[in-house]
C-alpha cells in the first residue's frame, strides 16, 4: 500500500494511536529504513520517543543492538494541528528537542514532527538543533519524502553560522576568529569567512592581506572555492605546534571598484550558498562568517549562506539588542522566504550572547538592560515571534530565569589584536572562556 | 488492597514523627508559615516520611513544613508515606530543596562542573569570589580527576581555588576514584606526581638512565614506554 492510500484510509482527525501505528512506520519506511531499522517508544533519556530509526550493519540488527539512533520521529494525531506557529506546532518542536538533546542521542542527525498532515524535518548538528525544510503539507505526500530524503542522503560536515548584528562594534569579528581558533584547539576544521569588503578586519586581525578579486570571481561563480582559501597557521613556541584554520579573506578590489548597483547585478542572493556548497559537504566541520553591521548587499548574502545567525550583543548598547530583535522579526523571515524556494528552511537565530561583558554589573545597569529586553520582546508581539527565548533560553512558562548567555570581558581579549593573534591562541584564558561558550552552543557533551 | 501505607496520603499525629534532614530556613519564613498554618489548620503540603517501625515515622523530606507545623502546634499532620530506601530519601529531599544535590566530579560533564561551580559562585556569602567558571571548570574537566582520591588537586590548578575554598566545593562534589593503572603514559597525570616518585615507578619498569633526568623528561620517558 503506498504513503498516499495509507493517509487516505485515517479517519479524518484520526488521533494519535492511528497515527502512529498507522502511518509512522510506512513513512520512515518510505524515507530509506528498513522494519528492522525501526524501534517504537525509544528511550532518550529525556523521555521516550515514539519513533528511532538506525543503521542496520551486516549481521546485527539496529532493533536489537539499539545504539547509535540517527532519526527520531515524533507523531502527533490529526486532532493536533501542525501549521507553523500554531500552539501545538510550538509544543511538539520543543519536545522533539528535548529528546535530541537527551544523553542517548549523540548519534542522531535528523529529527522528523508529523501528524500524517504535516511533516518537518530538522537537523542536529552538534547540540545545534534546526529546521531542514519548511512544514511541509503532507497532500502530496511523495514531495515531502523526496525532499526528506534528498537531504538525509547527503547531510552536510559543516554547519554555517553567520555572525551577525546589524549594530557595529559589538564584537563580531573578534568572536568569528576567537570562535574559529578555539574550535580549531578543540579539533574542528573551520573556515572563517571575512565578509565585509569595506572594513577587512578579520584580515587585519590576522596580519594577512586582503585578496585581489579572488572573491568576485568565486561569487560570479568563475572560480572554485578552493581557489580562495588562505590557510592561517599559528605556532606555539613552547608547545612546539601549529593549529591551523581556513581563510576567506575580503577582496579589496570589491571595496572600491564597484557600487552597490553593479555588485547586485552580478552577485546573486545566493552567491554565496552556492560557492560554499562543495567545501561545506565534507570539508569542514564549521563555516563561520563575520557579517558586515548593515543590511545591505553583502549582509543579506552572507545571511542566505547561513543556518543559523549567531548575534553578539552588549549590555551597555540599547541598539544591539533593538537589532537582534528586528533580526528575528524582520530581517530572518525575509531571508527565509527566499531560501524556502530551494526547499530549505532558511537561517534560524542562536540566543543571543553577552560580548565582552564586565565581571562586575552594577545591579541598576543590569536592570536597565533587562527592562530594555522586555520591551524588545514586547515588539515582536504584534509580529507574533515571541522573542523571548532568543534573549533567555532558560525561560519557560515555569520557570523565571534571566540567564543569558555571555563571554566575559577580558585584556588578554583586547591585547591579542594589537597582536594580530586571536585570543584563543594567544592566552590561555581566553581560550578556557571561548571553549565554555562553544560546549554551551554547539559542541555534543 | 494490601497492607502497607506506602504511597498513600495519612493524617498522623505529630507525636509519631521523628525529625529528618534539618531545615536552614530563616525564623521569619517558619514564623509566618506557623501563623498561617494556625488559620487554616491543614497543611496541604505534605510531609514525606518513611515507617521506622509501629506508628514511628521519620521525616525524609519537607522539614521547612514539619517545623511551621511544630511550631504552629498542630496536632496532627498530613504526610506521605514513601518507601525506606536511601535513593527515595536523597530524590525526596533533593526535589523538596532540603538539600542541595552533588554530583560525581569522577566523571561529571563539562555542563555538570560549570553549573555546579557558577551555583557556588551566585550562593550569597560565597567564598568563591572571583573564580572564574570557565577557566575553572575547563581545568577541573581536564584534570585525570577520574583517580583523585580527594579534592585537593583542585588547589593546583592555578584557578584561585585555594585549600580554604575546598569546603565549598564540597558542598556539591563527591568522588568516586577509579584505581591508578599499573603503567601511568597519561602526560597530565604523571605531571601530577614529584619526580622521586617518577623515578620509583621508571625503576619499577626496568627503565635505565633515568637518575640524572629532569622531571619533565621523566615524564617523557615514562608516557612513551609501552
Amino acid at each position: 500500500m503506498s504513503l498516499k492510500e495509507i493517509i487516505d484510509r485515517l479517519p479524518e482527525g484520526a488521533e494519535e494511536p492511528f497515527v502512529k501505528t498507522e502511518f509512522t512506520p510506512a513513512f520512515i519506511q518510505a524515507l530509506g529504513f528498513t522494519k528492522d531499522d525501526i524501534i517504537p517508544e525509544f528511550s532518550t533519556g529525556a523521555g521516550p520517543v515514539d519513533h528511532a530509526a538506525g543503521r542496520s550493519t551486516n549481521g546485527s540488527r539496529f532493533i536489537d543492538l539499539r545504539q547509535n539512533p540517527r532519526l527520531y520521529v515524533e507523531t502527533k494525531g490529526q486532532d493536533k494541528d501542525l501549521t507553523e506557529g500554531h500552539n501545538h506546532y510550538t509544543k511538539v518542536v520543543s519536545q522533539l528537542r528535548r529528546y535530541l538533546l537527551g544523553p542517548n542521542s549523540k548519534t542522531v542527525q535528523w529529527g522528523i514532527i508529523t501528524n500524517s498532515l504535516h511533516a518537518q524535518l530538522f537537523r542536529k548538528h552538534g547540540q545545534v538543533i534546526y529546521p531542514a525544510t519548511p512544514c511541509m503539507e503532507c497532500t502530496d505526500i511523495d514531495a515531502v519524502v523526496s525532499a526528506f530524503r534528498k537531504r538525509m542522503q547527503a547531510p552536510s560536515r559543516a554547519l554555517t553560522v553567520a555572525i551577525y548584528n546589524n549594530k557595529g562594534g559589538v564584537g563580531k569579528t573578534t568572536t568569528t576568529i576567537n570562535l574559529a581558533a578555539a574550535l580549531t584547539l578543540l579539533g574542528k576544521r573551520v573556515l572563517a569567512i571575512d565578509f565585509d569588503p569595506n572594513q577587512q578586519d578579520l584580515g587585519d586581525a590576522l596580519d594577512l592581506p586582503p585578496l585581489q578579486g579572488q572573491v568576485w570571481e568565486m561569487l560570479t561563480g568563475k572560480i572554485d572555492v578552493a581557489e580562495s582559501i588562505t590557510p592561517y597557521k599559528h605556532e606555539f613556541p613552547r608547545a612546539k605546534r601549529t593549529a591551523s584554520f581556513d581563510v576567506i579573506l575580503s577582496d579589496a578590489n570589491m571595496a572600491s571598484d564597484f557600487d552597490e548597483v553593479k555588485l547586485r547585478q552580478h552577485i546573486k542572493p545566493n552567491a554565496l550558498l552556492k560557492a560554499l556548497q562543495p567545501v561545506k559537504q565534507t570539508e569542514y566541520d564549521y563555516i563561520l562568517i563575520d557579517v558586515p553591521p548593515n543590511w545591505r548587499i553583502f549582509s543579506q548574502r552572507a545571511v542566505y549562506a547561513a543556518d543559523v545567525v549567531l548575534m553578539p550583543v552588549r549590555h551597555d548598547n540599547l541598539h544591539s539588542l533593538q537589532n537582534a530583535g528586528m533580526v528575528v522579526t524582520d530581517l530572518l523571515p525575509e531571508v527565509q522566504v527566499e531560501r524556502q524556494k530551494l526547499g530549505d528552511f532558511g537561517p534560524v537565530a542562536l540566543p543571543v550572547f553577552l560580548n565582552s561583558l564586565p565581571s562586575k554589573v552594577s545591579h541598576s545597569q543590569a536592570e536597565i538592560m533587562h527592562k530594555a529586553i522586555d520591551k524588545v520582546i514586547k515588539t515582536g508581539k504584534p509580529k507574533k515571534v515571541d522573542l523571548r527565548p532568543y534573549f533567555y533560553p532558560k525561560w519557560t512558562s515555569n520557570r523565571r530565569s534571566l540567564a543569558m548567555e555571555r563571554i566575559r570581558y577580558m585584556a588578554h581579549i583586547a591585547k591579542a589584536d594589537f597582536y594580530h593573534i586571536p585570543a584563543a591562541f594567544y592566552s590561555k584564558v581566553a581560550f578556557e572562556q571561548y571553549r565554555s561558550f562553544i560546549k554551551e552552543y554547539f559542541l555534543w557533551g | 488492597m494490601g497492607l502497607s501505607d506506602v504511597g498513600n496520603l495519612m493524617c498522623l499525629p505529630v507525636d509519631e514523627i521523628e525529625p529528618g534532614p534539618q531545615t536552614d530556613a530563616h525564623d521569619y519564613l517558619i514564623q509566618e508559615a506557623s501563623n498561617l498554618l494556625q488559620a487554616s489548620q491543614r497543611n496541604w503540603i505534605p510531609i514525606i516520611v518513611k515507617e521506622t517501625g509501629v506508628d514511628e515515622y521519620e521525616v525524609i523530606a519537607n522539614s521547612f513544613v514539619y517545623e511551621a507545623v511544630l511550631e504552629a502546634g498542630l496536632e496532627k499532620v498530613w504526610c506521605i508515606i514513601a518507601d525506606d530506601s536511601p535513593d527515595t530519601a536523597l530524590v525526596s529531599s533533593v526535589l523538596a530543596n532540603d538539600v542541595v544535590p552533588k554530583v560525581n566530579l569522577s566523571t561529571a560533564t563539562h555542563k555538570q562542573i560549570a553549573n555546579a561551580l557558577d551555583y557556588l559562585i551566585k550562593q550569597p556569602g560565597t567564598l568563591l569570589k572571583g573564580v572564574s567558571v570557565a577557566t575553572a571548570s575547563a581545568r577541573i574537566e581536564d584534570a585525570p580527576r577520574k583517580y583523585w582520591q580527594t579534592l585537593e588537586p583542585i588547589t593546583k590548578l592555578k584557578c584561585r581555588l585555594t585549600k580554604s575554598k575546598l569546603k565549598e566545593l564540597r558542598k556539591v562534589f563527591y568522588l568516586e576514584p577509579e584505581p591508578l593503572p599499573d603503567v601511568i603514559t597519561d602526560i597530565t597525570l604523571l605531571d601530577t606526581f614529584t619526580a622521586t616518585e617518577l623515578k620509583k615507578m621508571a625503576k619499577k619498569r626496568g627503565l635505565k638512565g633515568y637518575s640524572s633526568l629532569k622531571k619533565s623528561d621523566l615524564i617523557k620517558r615514562l608516557s612513551q614506554v609501552e
